[in-house]
């Protein structure tokens, strides 16, 4: 055990150009499936790339909160559904409120981060699995949006039948689809931007504040964060509220997109998307190791994955099956590497003597 | 016969010498004792033994094989067995299954043969006189037999050398009777041991000879019957041992801390007072309840009755937080449990307590937080590449130090340190306790928890002893020694 910690440090400590590219490998995942794009679609513009980000916006935010989770050492199961209970909601109060965005966007924040202060009692304070919490909160985000969308009365759906619809009569309507849909000069989508926006302020956060120090604290030993004054279970919970919060923003990214959500099929399997999107970007499930950043390229990594399958004109049913492979191939490489490198290093030492 | 032969066993640690050509020679049926301080080297010894290390030069024989850098299960094979301070028993199965682990008999169906295997358990244990039901939960064993347990379960596999690492520190005087009765009934019967002990009287009772190690050094080895308990002292400790006083009678400020009836989970009805540059020494067996103190204190957990107060200020208990803004710090037992936080720099780990203190200004000043490094280093002498360096890649003393620097930063008037040498080198050892003397001076209070009590010694003004959750004796320093404060914290007067 001592051996192994000693080896770690040395490889942390190691300023080599090898060093420098193991802890950015999500930026090479990232460019080699980019170039594989690139080929495959024969030349890339510049509009192509820009729609990476607007399609990584919705699943690029809420893979943040979900990194900020993992970071802590907990998970979220229930981030998919809470994606679509909160666009759900925010559709009625879009329809409701005579189209007013400032009270749809306070909304859809403000009950985000009451879905995730619920994960976070239970998990912060009650000390419940983290895993058995939100797979809980799954099965009743899902179920709740999906059952209130057959029983409110249909004008605040927007008259859909199964869907939340924005009502395109309202004034507002044109203004909140422009948001979700329009491109700011040089072709950055507004919501690919916001992506960014985001990505930078919980960059910032986690790398140069004390808020950043005690997430990574917690997730790397609670005990000693614990007695080195920070409260654990307060920690544990704020990152689930602020998570909550995140799903909040995204799920009133999707309705301005999509001016409707699906209650059965929004955020669908998003809460997977998410976790690999943090694992590929690097980030420790078992907490306190991994950079944010790495969440953005992994998030960018898996809309990529969907434009060359898109490109290569294949049935999109295979798409999960290349994005299972690609993140079994990372994760293999991650682990297997240092074990060749230790076998083939000892031998050759072996050799030598 | 010779069994077990380690020749000139060298090892470094990132070029760091922890072993300098050790040699230890064990005959056949012998219990050899294998002494030194914390730090001397003898676990890195045993674990290169076993396998876990790869010995940087040197030769091992066992039985007239070469077991060089064998590998653990090859070692095993071979038929030596270590015997771990903390057990490796799996707590969830039964007595029997342990012994049987990856060994199980199995009827021609290929199902499990439990009738067999518990009988064969039972014969087992009988032979050895151990008092174990083959069919009890591990977890529900006593101490004393998961020891045992674990002994039987070696000897089942053929093992002929067994390792005994500080067997007795769980023990009470009657169970180390027994495990001394069966150690001794196995040596007849042929079987050696290597036991590591630091109580004198037990090596002095069991052993048949010895090796001392110091600081990584061979030193010496001989027949137990040739020796006395001084002189292996004294070859243990070294010369160190006279230079290490640095203590001196101190101006003592106003009162800082007091106790009054204080109680908690482990502890009742404390009276303590502390003043401003006192150091306080608590020590007892243990289980005495002085770590439960300070905890308590520490506000991990709740007192149960009484009054706590800092300069005149009570506590209401069960809040870290409010200890700390309190000026109260605590440097908790068990480093890397407690202190250490992996994934983080030296700098991140020092500044972490100060930074949940100051948590309402939200960024963090790199330059202000590196000077504070820099000073703290200076004063504590941490050896450090730099402030980015992994908190794993020092020393175990380095390591405390930076996590004493940890609570200097954080302004704290009462340092709680509960068995702040632990895993420390002897030197290292020295040093902290200069440290601590010297930050006694600059005004510090501090209450150290400690069972070594010569380390007190050098350091404590007064020495409160434990027994059974209660003060029961204050030694001023100059009636600190080894022998009183052995008697009052085993209760020995009360009894007599």
């Amino acid at each position: 055990m001592a051996v192994k910690t000693m080896e770690e440090g040395k490889a942390r400590s190691g300023g080599s150009l090898l060093g420098a590219l193991k802890r950015y490998s999500f930026v090479l995942v990232f460019l080699a499936i980019y170039i594989v794009y690139a080929v495959v679609s024969g030349g890339l513009t510049v509009g192509a790339t820009m729609n990476i980000f607007r399609h990584s916006a919705v699943i690029g935010i809420i893979a943040v909160g979900m990194g900020l989770i993992c970071l802590t050492g907990d998970i979220d199961l229930s981030v998919g559904s809470m994606l679509a209970f909160v666009a759900g909601f925010s559709v009625v109060v879009f329809n409701q409120t005579q189209g007013s965005i400032p009270l749809t966007l306070l909304f859809a924040l403000c009950l985000g981060a009451l879905c995730g202060l619920l994960n976070g009692v239970l998990v912060g304070v009650v000390e419940m699995p983290s895993f058995i919490v939100t797979l809980a909160t799954m099965l009743i985000f899902r179920s709740l949006s999906q059952y209130e969308c057959q029983h409110l009365p249909s004008e605040l759906i927007g008259n859909g039948s199964s869907v939340y619809r924005m009502s395109s009569t309202l004034p507002s309507y044109q203004a909140i689809y422009q948001f979700g849909n329009g491109r700011l000069p040089g072709g950055m989508p507004i919501v690919g931007l916001i992506l960014l926006l985001v990505i930078i302020v919980f960059v910032y956060l986690l790398t140069s504040t004390k808020f950043g120090k005690k997430v990574y604290a917690v997730g790397s030993n609670a005990r000693a964060a614990r007695l080195a004054g920070i409260s654990v279970p307060l920690m544990r919970t704020l990152v689930f509220v602020i998570a909550g919060a995140l799903i909040g923003l995204a799920a009133f990214l999707w309705i301005a997109m999509n001016a409707s959500s699906d209650p059965a099929t929004t955020g669908k399997s998003y809460e997977m998307y998410a976790i690999a999107a943090v694992v590929l970007g690097g980030i420790s499930m078992s907490g306190g190791r991994g950079k944010l950043l790495g969440v953005l390229f992994g998030a960018m990594s898996y809309t990529v994955i969907d434009k060359v399958i898109i490109a290569l004109k294949m049935d999109s049913l295979i798409n999960d099956t290349i994005k299972g492979v690609i993140l079994i191939l990372v994760i293999l490489i991650q682990i297997m590497g240092p074990k060749l490198k230790d076998r083939f290093g000892k031998s050759k030492a072996g050799a030598s003597e | 016969m010779e069994l077990l032969g380690m020749r000139d066993i060298h090892k470094s640690f990132s070029g760091v010498p922890v072993l300098r050509g050790v040699s230890l020679s064990v005959q056949e049926g012998e219990v050899h004792a294998l002494l030194g301080e914390n730090g001397a080297g003898k676990s890195t010894l045993m674990n290169i033994l076993t396998g876990a290390y790869a010995c940087d030069s040197g030769t091992i024989t066992f039985a007239g094989n070469d077991i060089t850098n064998a590998s653990i299960k090859q070692v095993e094979d071979a038929g030596i067995a270590f015997v771990h301070q903390e057990l490796n028993l799996f707590n969830d199965l039964l007595a029997y299954e342990n012994i049987f682990l990856g060994q199980e008999l199995t009827n021609r169906f290929g199902s499990l043969d439990k009738g067999k295997m518990i009988s064969q358990a039972h014969d087992l244990f009988t032979r050895l006189g151990v008092d174990i039901d083959p069919c009890a939960l591990v977890d529900d064993l006593k101490p004393s037999e998961k020891q045992l347990l674990e002994i039987s379960r070696a000897l089942f596999r053929n093992a002929r050398l067994l390792i005994l690492d500080e067997p007795t520190t769980a023990l009470n005087t009657e169970e180390v009777e027994h495990l001394f009765s069966i150690v001794r009934g196995l040596r007849k019967g042929g079987t050696s041991f290597i036991f590591i002990s630091h109580k004198m009287p037990e090596i002095f009772e069991l052993c048949d000879s010895y090796t001392i190690l110091r600081n990584g050094s061979f030193i010496k080895s001989g027949r137990i019957a040739d020796t006395t308990p001084a002189e292996a002292t004294s070859l243990m400790v070294g010369a160190s041992m006279e230079q290490r006083g640095s203590w001196q009678p101190r101006e003592l400020g106003d009162e800082v801390l007091r106790l009054e009836g204080y109680s908690g989970n482990g502890f009742r009805n404390v009276d303590l007072s502390v003043r401003r540059g006192e150091v306080i020494g608590l020590t007892g067996l243990k289980g005495c309840g002085s770590s439960e103190l300070m905890q308590t204190l520490f506000g991990v957990m709740r007192p149960t009755g009484g009054v706590a107060s800092i300069s005149g200020t009570k506590l209401h208990g069960g809040s870290i937080h409010e200890a700390m803004r309190a000026g109260v710090a605590m440097l908790p037992a068990d480093r890397k449990e407690n202190s250490v936080v992996p994934d983080m720099s030296l700098l991140e780990n020092m500044c972490l307590s100060e930074q949940v203190l100051s948590a309402k200004s939200l960024p963090i000043s790199r330059s202000r937080e590196v000077e504070r490094f820099d000073h703290y280093k200076r004063l504590l002498g941490i050896k450090a590449p730099s402030p980015d360096a992994n908190i794993n890649s020092l020393s175990g003393g380095n390591q405390q130090k930076v996590f004493i620097a940890r609570w200097l930063n954080t302004d704290a008037s009462v340092l709680l340190l509960d068995n702040p040498t632990q895993g420390i080198d002897v030197g290292a050892k020295a040093e902290i306790y200069r440290l601590i003397l010297g930050l006694a001076e600059a005004g510090k209070t501090g209450l150290i928890n400690t069972l070594e009590i010569p380390e007190l010694k050098e350091v404590a003004d007064t020495c409160y002893v434990f027994y059974e959750g209660e003060v029961v004796k204050a030694l001023p320093h100059d009636q600190i020694d080894e022998r009183t404060v052995m008697l009052y914290s085993t209760n020995s007067l009360a009894t007599a």
